[in-house]
């Protein structure tokens, strides 16, 4: 039973601690599961511990001299906590950091380039390349331009097919739509959902913007200080009307009935 | 006005500059895969030398075989300096390994010193000393074959970045933590351009040695060897080209201008002022990279 469950997820993260400098607790107990081929999202306020949840997986505490204190990541049935970020991208964990963060003073295509693994040979690379062209056309159209011009939407996209390069299994992605007009995501939030249905890609998905999060992903954990404080399908989450008055806006519309008591987060404490 | 003394001095002018590009190629190669200016220029180049002489004077190989063997053991140098050094200050401030660079050539200095003494050794690479006569013009064999040599490795540097390999130093230069996430392997790359710094040093280190010959002056090259790579933009390989010879032109005519004037010694402060003027007027360079900031 134990065994068929693992097989199912492909990423399965267990009671992670993670501390900075060695004294910053910046996720304390965090438990998530992804399963094979299903996108999902981490919700949650700033600092809730979200990036470092992500960080943690992909192996980039190590750059900011965080590390995990307790707990384990399984990525197909293998331990990962203790390996290198290098390795784990080579087993087919990919990180879309924050901010995008492309290349800028080389191209588009360089870019690509830049993220082959070893050995991938120049025809596969070739093949990679009009694939990632494929699903972002505005790409494939300013490929031989510099990156650090092209637009916030453009860099979003290349840094998400800068990391399809890689091949991964599973694709995490930190606050693609931050800085980004709404229909920008709708558009880059479409593609990824058409990668993951082409490709039975699976990915983790880092979003301030639950309401855009939501209309994609098929479970959402909500995070808050450092703990998951909520979890459940796309459909309850949206239907919770705590996420809906303090994660998707809306709840309380009619001015004359507002509460005169400010609500707060009851499950925090 | 003298045309012909004019253009000797230009033309010797311009070799030279290319011997201090054949330096300022190592600098951008670490610049260009680190964003760090690597002090330690200077004293890899006079290691680079020294390895050289003792190859073929204290073991006897011929000069054919020293030279070569010098640059793979620099390059295996090179890894080991980003091995040692290095590697625990990935993604630290610049300034850091800025410092770390400056105390590694203290200590390159300080380690040629001890083994090899404070006497100048002769580096005889069997360059005829004859003059060659260009018209009227007078110009050294020893000048031609490193500007050659310089030429030559820029040709080959160009060529490299366009490769896969060249491709992810730029990468790692441009940012740390997306070459990480992209899997690109940061600390193997930037002790690459280390070891290809080390190898260009023994270059630079074997022409400078016959030059002037070997001795602790050679990790001097290091003020005119940064000059020419922030002329040049620092991370630009045609720009320290291009400045080198800019450099060497300027301080050869200015220095037989001023000098009369000043009583001698003017070619430093026009290497100091080029430097100084540069970083003012325009801190990228004549070929350097912006820093882009969007609006």
């Amino acid at each position: 039973m134990q065994e068929k469950v693992e097989a199912q997820n492909i990423l399965s993260m267990n009671s992670v601690e993670v501390l900075y400098d060695n004294v910053m607790l910046a996720i304390k107990g965090v438990s998530v599961q992804v399963p094979k081929g299903e996108m999902i999202a981490l919700l949650g306020s700033n600092g809730a511990g979200k990036s470092t949840t992500l960080k943690a997986i992909s192996g980039l505490l190590k750059a900011e001299r965080g590390r995990i204190s307790r707990g384990e990541i399984t990525f197909q049935g293998t331990d990962i906590t203790e390996a290198l970020a290098q390795k784990r991208v080579e087993m087919g964990i990919c990180h879309v950091i924050e901010g995008r963060r492309v290349f800028e003073h080389l191209t588009p295509d360089e870019n690509l380039t830049a993220a082959a693994p070893r050995g991938m040979s120049r025809s596969t690379l070739n093949a990679e390349k009009e694939k990632i062209y494929g699903y972002f056309p505005r790409l494939a159209e300013r490929k031989n331009s510099q990156a650090g011009y092209l637009s916030g939407g453009e860099q979003q996209m290349l840094a998400i097919g800068r990391a399809l390069v890689t091949q991964p299994r599973l694709l995490m992605l930190d606050e693609p739509s931050l800085g980004l007009a709404p229909f920008l995501v709708e558009e880059i939030f479409g593609i990824l959902q058409k990668i993951n249905k082409d490709e039975g890609l699976s990915v983790l998905l880092v979003e301030q913007n639950a309401l855009a999060a939501l209309e994609i992903v098929s479970q959402g954990y909500l995070i808050e200080n450092g703990r998951v404080v909520m979890h459940g399908t796309a459909e309850a989450l949206k239907s919770n009307s705590d996420i809906q008055e303090f994660y998707l806006g809306g709840g309380e519309t009619d001015f004359h009935n507002v509460k005169h008591y400010s609500r707060r987060k009851r499950w925090l404490s | 006005m003298d045309w012909v003394f004019l253009s000797e001095l230009a033309i010797n002018g311009a070799l030279t500059g290319l011997l201090y590009s054949l330096f300022a190629i190592g600098l951008v190669l670490i610049y260009k895969a680190s964003s760090v200016p690597n002090l330690a220029q200077g004293g890899l180049t006079m290691v680079g030398a020294y390895v050289v002489l003792a190859l073929a004077r204290d073991v006897g190989l011929p000069l054919w075989l020293a030279i070569p063997l010098a640059a793979v053991v620099m390059f295996g140098l090179g890894f080991g300096i980003e091995r040692v050094a290095l590697r625990r200050l990935a993604g630290r401030p610049v300034v850091m390994i800025l410092m770390l660079t400056l105390g590694l050539d203290i200590f390159l200095r300080g380690t040629t010193l001890a083994i090899w003494g404070g006497t100048s050794r002769s580096m005889e690479l069997g360059v005829s000393y004859d003059p060659l006569f260009l018209g009227d013009i007078f110009i050294s064999r020893i000048h031609l074959v490193g500007a050659g040599v310089a030429l030559a490795l820029f040709v080959a540097f160009m060529l490299f970045f366009r490769t896969r390999t060249g491709i992810k130093l730029r990468a790692i230069a441009d940012d740390y933590m997306a070459s990480w996430s992209v899997g690109i392997a940061v600390e193997r790359g930037v002790g690459l351009s280390w070891a290809l710094a080390s190898v260009v040093a023994v270059a630079a280190g074997v022409i400078w040695g016959e030059i002037q010959g070997v001795d602790q002056a050679l990790s001097l090259l290091l003020l005119k060897g940064l000059t020419v790579a922030v002329l040049g933009g620092l991370d630009s390989i045609l720009g320290a080209v291009i400045a080198g010879i800019i450099l060497g032109v300027v301080e050869n005519v200015g220095a037989d201008f001023l000098d009369p004037l000043v009583g001698g010694g003017s070619r430093e402060l026009i290497v100091a002022a080029v430097l100084i003027l540069t970083v003012m007027i325009r801190p990228h360079g004549l070929f350097g990279r912006h820093d882009i900031e969007r609006v």
